[in-house]
């Protein structure tokens, strides 16, 4: 199985790729301006941010940036596409010939483009005869594609690969976590000789979703000897099922020819300058070799924050990975509480009581009772979870979360397993069930499960 | 040009021609092409630009703002709660 | 402007049609100067259609940059002057509004596309119109309107506002009964605009020294009638005797390449920048929303678009499909280039280059249209060469034949404005302009 992705993430300016309209949206086409809008006689002006972040991702995926770029009009027709023409690249994109070491398999990366969106479109009156209303502030919006070669063999994969690179880019353009949810991706995937390709899938869910389904609808009509179309498809869902986008009454030609009105961009010279920061898996690569940590626990450690592992890290160099870990530990149970007001101070402070711990001059217990007193909160699952502790119905949800908490501790390939199936929460499931004793409802149960398993390790 | 052509680049223009467009349009662009075909004598060629003129790194900051009120932009425009009004999807 | 000025060329575009539409009086009393803009250039205050029935009652939300700065320099917009539809042509014919006639001889055309532009520089006395070249549209009218027309260098005045035929393409220009009043009022409208990165690439407008030398491309003479060149050879005299110029013969063997070029960039790029009319936010709309997109687009822009608009999309949209891409607008990119580079070496042995405007005086309305589109495409083709490098150019006028005026056009190197507009003005004193009868 042949899997490929083009992914489109929207990168995070304040203003618009080509015109200075703000991208925090409003009501429909207040964000919106003559250039958006595809007014005769306005015309476009590249956001410096944009292309920056652009070449950011080039450099992130290693690929080759020509020394000149330019954008190009794609034409066709449909009522979101203000101009009747999107701008975008088609030859010399800000990157090309890329790849992406996932986990330790080469993905190569085909090319990096930036292109503006079109606005949005909300259906109105009866299905199958809707009037197109649109909304064009999405109109413009900057966005970059990634389009890799069929290098992935199976939709979990697919979905791993793509969770990455995610954390990758967050990392490198300062996107926030929605991100996640908002990337949109168009997926190529063959099981036999045909390739077939389902536009347009939100999310990593919907991806995997959406590629199971074809790779099984595929591997059955092969194995029927019905022929698998070269087709464009679409992922309903509703229904979770992919379904052929209907054909058109002709073929689109895109027509592609440069944009006269942006000129050219140096952009080897740009990139040059640009200097990427370590990001989240090199770090957690990099931890593993430098202190000898389990891959499992620096992916975590970088998952949770790249500020906690600069903690780690001042700490392993003086006091040891040991010491260090054991304190970085209790100080990302309640991170997320803590983070915004986790200033150098704090920092000092937390260095400190690791230090007087290293010296052996408090105890283990000691530690934990400095460590809540500095951070201001006493390191308790309720507290993390923010939970009033005098309703006794919230001190049973405690006891239910604990027991949560001790099966997932139990079965450490858990979150790996969910990921490929989620019927993996079963065993979970039936654990808690069991160490609980019928205190709790098997709908409570699956909820708490399947809630604990969604925010991963 | 022939009439066939005409009939699938007026398709993707989203133009409708008569029967009688089609012939004269056919018979004018094909006069037009083969003049063009001048250019074949030309090899060799490597350089272009998209500009007659060196238009290179012209970058905008990134700091949003509008010039004109969204407001005026609308006013004119057949719209149904803010929403344009446009033609159906199938 | 006093009310019986103003009803006096009232009377004016009456019989020849130059205007689509003209100001009211009262803004126009205290202004330093009068201007009109070719309708292509988008203006708050009156609607802007660049001749076609798609835009028929748009009222833009914004000024065009050059209208911006003529009114922020006092100057008053008298009106917007009629042109071939978005600037397909070169008579001024193909409008879906009133066709301007031509000031010495109101059977024939103005030239186009801005005919009316032209025009109105002929009636109106120290009138200044912005006019917009792609391929000559400027020259063109000039010449056969017997007044001077100029366009500079591409880039040198902001796009911002101006309703695009081929965006490499398009310069806003000036036409004016002389070149003085062009050169004084150039520079408030040349340089750099924010909202036009392609205005944004030049270097300062600097004064360079008169131009010594004046190259004559010998491709430029070829198939010219006799009797125009003989007119184009005295006026040459001038040049070489009282201007005090050498004249030297140069050779540009890429000239014969520029006319297929020049009209695969200019439609394929139209055919993309027309490609936004749809009836959807301004201009014409279609009968009924409730239609498939396809055959609503198709429908609006069948009933909106003329005939000539219709032939240049058509060819456009054909020169860039897959398949044709590279063998139509690739190569002409790589002439567009090459024809660049010649004019580089013949601006290294002459500062500027002369040649007729047009191969032809001012043709009557009846011989236009007996002529095929091709032959009208080849009738540019003096005027499209240094419009396809964006090269600056200035149509002067040179003489008559048969009553009628006739130009010629110097070329200067890129940004060279300035040795342009001082030769217009060393010919302005030199020559005397044909007069039209009816003036105000």
């Amino acid at each position: 199985m042949r899997i490929g992705l083009e992914i489109h993430v929207q990168l995070p300016t304040r203003s618009k790729m080509f015109c200075s309209c703000p991208t925090d949206g409003g009501p429909p086409n207040s964000a919106v301006c003559p250039t958006c809008l595809g007014m005769p006689g306005s015309r476009p002006t590249l956001n410096r941010a944009a292309l920056e972040m652009g070449l950011r991702l080039a450099k992130l995926f290693d690929c080759q940036v020509p020394e000149r770029t330019w954008f190009a009009r794609k034409t066709y027709f449909y009522p979101d596409l203000a101009k009747h023409y999107q701008v975008t690249q088609h030859d010399n994109p800000v990157g090309e010939h890329g790849a992406f070491d996932f986990r330790g398999k080469e993905v190569r990366i085909r090319r990096v483009h930036l292109e503006e969106d079109p606005g949005s479109i909300r259906r109105a009156g009866r299905p199958g005869e809707e009037l197109s209303l649109v909304d064009y502030n999405r109109s413009g919006m900057p966005l970059v594609e990634i389009v890799t070669e069929p290098d992935l063999s199976s939709p979990a994969e697919a979905r791993q690969f793509l969770s990455d690179m995610l954390t990758e880019i967050r990392h490198t353009i300062g996107l926030s976590g929605e991100g996640e949810q908002t990337v949109r991706a168009d997926c190529n995937i063959s099981v036999g000789e045909e390739r077939v390709e389902v536009k347009n899938v939100t999310g990593l869910k919907n991806m995997e979703r959406a590629l199971k389904y074809e790779a099984v609808r595929q591997t059955k009509m092969l194995r029927s000897r019905r022929p698998v179309l070269r087709e464009t498809r679409r992922y309903d869902e509703e229904r979770k099922v992919t379904v052929a986008v209907r054909k058109k009454e002709f073929e689109e030609d895109y027509g592609y020819i440069g944009e006269p009105d942006l000129g050219v961009f140096h952009i080897r010279a740009m990139a040059e300058e640009l200097e990427n920061k370590e990001t989240p898996l090199e770090r957690a690569r990099r931890l593993e070799l430098q202190y000898g940590l389990a891959e499992s626990t620096a992916r975590q450690l970088v998952n949770t924050s790249m500020r906690l592992c600069d903690l780690f890290e001042r700490m392993a160099a003086d006091l040891g990975a040991k010491v260090a870990l054991n304190v970085t530990g209790q100080v990302s149970g309640p991170w997320f509480h803590v983070k915004d007001s986790f200033d150098q101070s704090m920092e000092d402070a937390v260095f400190e009581a690791a230090e007087e711990f290293w010296r052996d001059g408090i105890t283990d217990s000691e530690l934990t009772i400095r460590l809540s007193k500095i951070l201001g909160t006493h390191v308790t699952v309720e507290e993390t979870l923010g939970l009033d502790v005098e309703d006794s119905s919230v001190k049973d949800r405690i006891g239910l979360n604990e027991a949560v908490e001790k099966a997932v501790e139990e079965n450490p390939g858990i979150f790996e397993d969910y990921a490929k199936n989620e019927r993996a929460a079963n065993r979970l499931i039936g654990e808690v069930k069991k160490s609980t004793g019928g205190t709790f409802s098997s709908q409570e149960i699956v909820a708490a499960v399947k809630a604990r398993l969604s925010q991963g390790p | 040009m022939d009439s066939e052509t005409v009939r699938r680049v007026a398709l993707l223009a989203r133009l409708e021609l008569s029967e009688e467009e089609i012939e004269s349009y056919s018979k004018d662009l094909s006069e037009i092409l083969d003049h063009f075909s001048l250019l074949d004598e030309l090899e060799g060629l490597e350089d272009y630009g998209f500009n007659p003129v060196e238009v290179a790194d012209v970058l905008r900051d990134d700091e949003p703002g509008q010039d004109i009120p969204a407001e005026d932009l609308m006013k004119d425009m057949d719209t149904y709660q803010d929403y344009v009004r446009g033609p159906r999807l199938s | 402007m006093n009310a019986s000025r103003l009803e006096a060329i009232r009377e004016l575009d009456r019989d020849y049609g130059m205007f689509y539409s003209l100001s009211e009086d009262a803004a126009l009393e205290s202004a330093e100067f009068h201007f009109s803009a070719k309708d292509n250039l988008t203006t708050v205050d009156h609607e802007t259609t660049a001749g076609s029935r798609m835009l028929s009652g748009w009222r833009p939300p914004f000024d065009a940059a050059a209208v911006e700065s003529l009114r922020g320099a006092g100057g008053a917009l008298l009106g917007k002057t009629s042109m071939d539809e978005f600037g397909f042509g070169t008579f001024s014919v193909n409008s879906a509004f009133a066709v301007p006639r031509n000031p010495h001889d109101r059977e024939r055309s103005c030239g186009g596309s801005s005919g009316g532009a032209a025009c109105a520089a002929a009636l109106i006395d120290g009138h200044i119109s912005l006019g917009v070249s792609t391929g000559g549209s400027v020259s063109c009218p000039a010449a056969f309107c017997g007044v001077v027309g100029f366009t500079p260098t591409y880039g040198r005045v902001s796009r911002h506002g101006l309703l695009d035929y081929g965006s490499s393409l398009d310069k806003v220009g000036m036409l004016s009964a002389d070149c003085a009043s062009i050169a004084e009022r150039f520079p408030l409208m040349a340089g750099p605009d924010r909202r036009d990165p392609t205005s944004c690439g030049h270097p300062e407008h600097s004064e360079r020294s008169a131009a010594r030398t004046v190259g004559v491309p010998k491709q430029s003479l070829q198939g010219i009638p006799e009797d125009v060149l003989a007119v184009f050879n005295e006026a040459l005299e001038v040049v070489r005797g009282d201007m005090g110029l050498d004249v030297v013969e140069v050779d540009i063997p890429v000239f014969n390449y520029a006319q297929p070029a020049y009209y695969i960039i200019a439609t394929s790029e139209a055919s993309t920048n027309l490609a936004r009319y749809g009836g959807m936010r301004y201009g014409a709309r279609g009968e009924d929303l409730d239609t498939h997109f396809d055959r609503y687009f198709r429908q609006v822009r069948s009933a909106g678009f003329g005939g000539e608009a219709k032939r240049r999309i058509l060819l456009g949209t054909f020169t860039r499909m897959v398949g044709y891409r590279d063998r139509y607008y690739l190569k002409a990119l790589q002439v567009r280039q090459a024809l660049i580079a010649e004019y580089r070496r013949a601006f290294a042995s002459c500062d500027l280059l002369l040649a007729p405007t047009m191969p032809f005086v001012a043709p009557r309305f009846d011989e236009v249209e007996a002529m095929s589109p091709l032959e009208i495409y080849l009738a540019d083709h003096l005027t499209i060469p240094p419009n396809l490098a964006g090269m600056p150019h200035i149509s002067l006028p040179c003489g008559e034949l048969d009553g009628m005026p006739l130009g010629m056009q110097f070329t200067a190197d890129h940004w060279h404005e300035d040795r342009l507009l001082k030769a217009g003005v060393e010919w302005d004193r030199r020559s005397e302009y044909p007069v039209p009868e009816a003036r105000a």
